[in-house]
């Protein structure tokens, strides 16, 4: 294509044809005022501010929607423009309120800095005042029409980058404004309080509700949000020592949207329930300590139980919401200090199965594509999860694919999630037959001819296990046991292995499941059968609730692996730690969360450090969870608030909030990104990092580290996929990723396929317990709730009950609806919750959102047997409902 | 859905929009104006109905219906009454017309009689000055109007108007 060469303010310029005027300005360095515009978003045309003058037939033209053409003369700065933009900007001033003293936009306001650099000083028309409309009822933002300049920021905002589209325009003329559909607040709207329209917003239109009035901000910290494994840039405005508000990063690569947690969640730091000082335990209480004597007491206990009982009586459980850098110094002080190999974190209880699939299928964790690359997929199954709720980032990116990039999308659930408005086909397998599913897609796929069989060819092993596996494998029964139809089932795996880039994105539903490895393998199979696993915008992705649950594992905060995810068994992989670590390392196995309760239970687990985690709250069958954790000889626990686990503790130490340490967490799509130190930790915390040295020292064994760039460099030297530079490992001259310039994990063979076993019949149903009750994740909560919960603002949101969705066939047999209070039952114990009637709910499934910390959800699961099931046992369980109250007319 | 006086039933609703739906977002406004065509109105309830099947936001559904001034999303009398507010009808006593049929219908301007007889909207002009003031009730013009007249004409209920 021939560039378009034209002249602005006399300077020649070109650029590539269907180019804007504004576009090619600023990239010659013409600055040209805007106020609808904004570069992340469709361009509107709207407010006029732009008006450029076309010297060569006297036109004026809104630069941001004229394309450039040959031969314009354009100025954009002439008296004719300069008095035209003055005219537009008086009339929106004319019908703007002249509150600008006591607006907290304050000099943020784009149209404040737009009238001074026009040097507007007198408005002289007549005002047309609008109705100071103002809706606060939510805690998160308040909405002030008068102020609205009609920019349509928001509505783009919502539309195109969010894309939930809460917002339009309403009515004309005058009466124009914003609206939720029926002119609903926000908070019975479809808005997620995302804040994207916040940030967005040129005027004080739109502004973050508390706190207001704080003056202007010193200081913005770049780190990324501690929620999620999305790992979303934020930035961290300080004043005067405090977070006041959080804003999207500016990471050129993050799109300017975050959802509720990372806009308004992180307020917990400031909570005043945050622990200050180190606690040691004193009867049924605590009393406050000095560093010292708590490091101390903490350092003699364990090196006792050491030296009485041995080192695996002892077990450290980290936590996936703690730093690589931690992780990686927790299970190096466990491994050369307390000497074990019991240990484990958080991520444990969700991604075990992932991260197990993944393992012995391709080789290392998981699949690891920029997540922005999501975009580049033509077709996307989402199954087993609801990003919507659990990671808001993939489920924009995944509307994004679908209303602009013409993605199809298929949501493979028993439930209605999030995505469903967008799906081109849902198939709704009855609960548990996901692995029925996937491989009758697998066996169509291979029937019809539809697989990449160059790649499997060259790049996979193991096929013909595979189709030997699906010998005599009929359709017709994987229909009947997921209640799915054939024909959807074919058209399902007709359309993903046709796609040019099929992409899969699943979550606890396919890793909470009893065959959770397998299901994660069949997955894998199908991604392999079709070569979409190595293709750019292709792959497979898991969904991670905690921010930092890959780095976790990477680090080898896991009892069975070593930093870089090295086999522990494995002779080379051990003697590179020894050599740098300088000692022998324990080679029997370790325990995994799971076994360390129950080893505790038992009593061979005398001594536990617990970092950042809430084991008690958090692990199925709380009760017992206690009663193990308070049984122990010395329980160590590291966290910034007084959690369950915490009060069953012997000394507690206070930790620094991610907002107070540096280091790194490394997101679910791979990507390893830092956090910085914004604000100082509350009273005498201390970031875990330091903690642990400390304890290290104080057990005469110090570590050679002082900080936590020091520990960076260690991980940098250990593990070579967390260098800079690429670390591709070539298999046979030819690489496995097709591009990619971040960094990959080494593959040390090509990727197996793996031949499913059959599908069990389901249990016979329990007479005593006929519902099937599914956790939920909601977007207004996060792990067990310590943070989220504390969070002064989502917690405002959460309702003040605990709501359990029935389907409205069931509560009619039941007699019960909507607002009922009812008690459900487990075999392991009851929670009281309030029944919501759900059309799309299939029969006999109850669905449970996580939400309120005092009604914890995991004390209705039952306690695993063994690791494996460790994770399955926390998103199904079999419960009845029985009217609250005993009053005889509720029965199961 | 469930609003009382919302008249069509979800089949045949489902009928239209199947009828427009192959065309995408562009079928919007067909659409609608052919369920306010059937229906008299467009009851919001059927907002995301029509959202959910064309894809397109219910927001956005209900900007574009907000936007057009023949689009009604309340239910419309049998008869519209159009006044005429021109400076002509005005200097005649339009105004107290005005005041008078508000009064003996018991709605304001805009607004629909509770048995759905009437909608009252006023216009700027009806183009017949030399009858000031005017009126039309559907597409029959009422000249010279005065307080006898809009009793006699408004009193005649269940006698049909010309039709809308």
């Amino acid at each position: 294509m021939q560039a378009v060469t034209l002249t602005i303010n006399q300077q020649e310029v070109s650029g590539p044809p269907g180019q804007t005027i504004l576009e090619l300005a600023r990239e010659s360095g013409i600055a040209i005022p805007t106020l609808c515009h904004h570069a992340l978003l469709s361009p509107l045309g709207g407010c006029r501010i732009c008006i450029v003058e076309n010297e060569a037939n006297g036109a004026l033209l809104a630069s941001c929607v004229t394309a450039i053409a040959p031969g314009m003369i354009i100025n954009t700065r002439s008296p004719r423009v300069q008095e035209h933009r003055r005219m537009i900007l008086k009339m929106m001033l004319a019908s703007h309120p002249d509150s600008c003293l006591v607006c907290d936009k304050g000099n943020r306001c784009e149209l404040r800095q737009l009238a001074a650099e026009l040097g507007i000083g007198l408005i002289e028309l007549d005002r047309i005042p609008q109705a100071a409309v103002t809706e606060e009822l939510n805690p998160f933002l308040v909405r002030d029409g008068s102020k609205c300049i009609l920019c349509a920021r928001c509505i783009r905002a919502c539309q195109e980058l969010v894309v939930v589209g809460a917002l339009d325009y309403f009515g004309r003329g005058f009466k124009t404004k914003a609206a939720t559909l029926f002119q609903a607040p926000l908070e019975n709207s479809a808005c997620t309080f995302c804040g994207t329209c916040v940030a967005l917003c040129p005027t004080g239109a739109l502004m973050e509700k508390e706190p207001l009035y704080r003056g202007s901000v010193g200081s913005a910290v770049e780190s990324i949000c501690p929620y999620c494994s999305c790992g979303c840039s934020i930035s961290l405005e300080v004043k005067d020592n405090r977070v006041v508000r959080v804003m999207p990063g500016k990471d050129p690569g993050a799109p300017e949207s975050l959802c509720v947690k990372g806009s308004y969640g992180c307020d917990f730091i400031h909570s005043p329930e945050r622990l200050t000082v180190p606690l040691i335990r004193e009867g049924e209480g605590f009393r406050e300590a000095s560093w010292k004597e708590a490091l101390a007491v903490a350092a003699a206990a364990l090196q006792g139980i050491r030296k009485d009982q041995g080192a695996e009586s002892l077990a450290f459980f980290g936590s996936a919401n703690c730093t690589n850098e931690e992780n990686y110094l927790f299970q190096r002080f466990t491994r050369t200090v307390l000497r074990t190999n019991n240990l484990d974190n958080g991520s444990s209880l969700y991604y075990a199965a992932a991260r197990r699939g993944f393992h012995e299928v391709v080789g290392f964790p998981t699949v690891t594509y920029p997540l922005g690359d999501l975009a580049l997929a033509d077709l996307i199954i989402v199954i087993g999860a609801d990003p919507t709720a659990s990671a808001p980032l993939v489920d924009y990116g995944i509307r994004r694919a679908v209303t602009a990039g013409g993605a199809k999308l298929i949501v493979i659930d028993p439930r209605e999630t999030g995505l469903a408005f967008f799906a081109h086909r849902r198939l709704q397998p009855a609960v548990g037959t996901d692995l029925a599913l996937l491989k009758a897609m697998a066996a169509v796929i291979i029937e019809e001819n539809l697989t990449d069989r160059e790649f499997i060819a060259r790049k996979t092993e193991n096929y013909r296990a595979l189709l030997r596996s699906l010998e005599g494998f009929s359709l017709e029964s994987a229909a009947a046991a997921t209640g799915i139809s054939a024909a959807q089932i074919v058209d399902a795996a007709r359309l993903y292995a046709t796609a040019d880039k099929g992409a899969i994105v699943f979550g606890t539903g396919i890793m909470q499941q009893a065959r959770g490895v397998e299901a994660v393998k069949a997955l894998l199979n199908l991604a392999l059968l079709t070569g979409h696993i190595w293709r750019e915008g292709g792959g497979i992705w898991a969904l991670l609730r905690e921010c930092n649950a890959q780095g976790a594992g990477d680090m080898g905060m896991l009892p069975n692996f070593l930093p870089g995810r090295q086999d522990l068994q494995d002779p080379p992989a051990r003697e590179r730690f020894e050599a740098r670590w300088r000692c022998t390392l324990p080679t029997a196995p370790g325990k995994g969360a799971a076994e360390m309760i129950t080893a505790a239970e038992k009593g061979e687990i005398r001594g536990m450090i617990v970092a950042g985690e809430n084991p008690a709250a958090a692990f199925p069958r709380s009760s017992r969870v206690k009663e193990a954790l308070g049984g122990l000889d010395f329980l160590l626990v590291l966290d910034i608030f007084m959690t369950d686990t915490a009060g069953l503790a012997d000394v507690i130490l206070p930790a620094a909030s991610f907002a107070e340490k540096e280091g790194a967490f490394t997101g679910l799509d791979g990507r390893v990104r830092q956090i910085r130190r914004a604000v100082d930790p509350p009273g005498e915390c201390r970031p875990d990092w330091q903690i642990i040295l400390e304890l290290a020292a104080a057990m005469d064994h110090p570590l050679p580290f002082s900080s936590p760039g020091q520990i960076r460099k260690e991980i940098e030297d250990l593990i070579p996929f967390y260098r800079d530079e690429g670390s591709e490992v070539n298999l046979e001259g030819d690489a496995f990723w097709e591009s990619g310039p971040d960094r990959k994990p080494p593959l040390k063979r090509f990727p197996a396929f793996t031949a499913i076993g059959d599908l069990l019949p389901p249990p016979a149903p329990n007479p005593d317990y006929p519902f099937i009750l599914l956790a939920e994740s909601t977007l207004f909560h996060a792990g067990s709730g310590s943070r989220s919960a504390r969070s002064p603002r989502l917690s405002r949101f959460t309702p003040h009950y605990c709501f359990v969705k029935m389907n409205r066939a069931d509560a009619r047999r039941l007699a019960l609806q909507s607002g009922d209070v009812v008690a459900i039952i487990s075999e392991n114990g009851r929670l009281t919750a309030v029944v919501s009637c759900d059309g799309a709910l299939p029969e006999g499934v109850l669905s449970l959102p996580r939400s309120r910390i005092d009604h914890p959800l995991a004390a209705l699961f039952s306690s695993p047997v063994e690791e494996d099931a460790l994770s399955s046992a926390l998103k199904k369980c079999y419960v009845r409902i029985e009217r609250s109250g005993n009053d005889g007319s509720g029965a199961s | 859905m469930d609003r009382e006086h919302h008249e069509m039933s979800r089949s045949r609703l489902e009928e239209i929009i199947e009828e427009h739906c192959r065309r995408g977002r562009w079928a919007l406004i067909p659409l609608i104006q052919e369920i306010q065509e059937e229906n008299g109105y467009i009851d919001p309830a059927v907002i995301p109905v029509i959202a959910e099947k064309l894809k397109i936001f219910p927001s956005a559904v209900q900007g574009v219906i907000s936007f057009y001034a023949q689009l009604y999303t309340e239910p419309r009398g049998r008869n519209t009454i159009r006044l005429c507010r021109g400076t002509a009808c005005h200097v005649r006593g339009g105004k107290t017309i005005l005041k008078l049929i508000k009064e003996r219908l018991d709605i304001e301007e805009g607004e629909t009689t509770a048995d759905l007889e009437y909608t009252l909207e006023t216009v700027a002009c009806l183009g017949v000055c030399a009858l000031a003031p005017s009126m039309m009730i559907n597409q029959q013009v009422f000249g010279r109007m005065n307080p006898k007249k809009v009793g006699q004409i408004l009193k005649r209920k269940g006698e049909d108007h010309e039709p809308a």
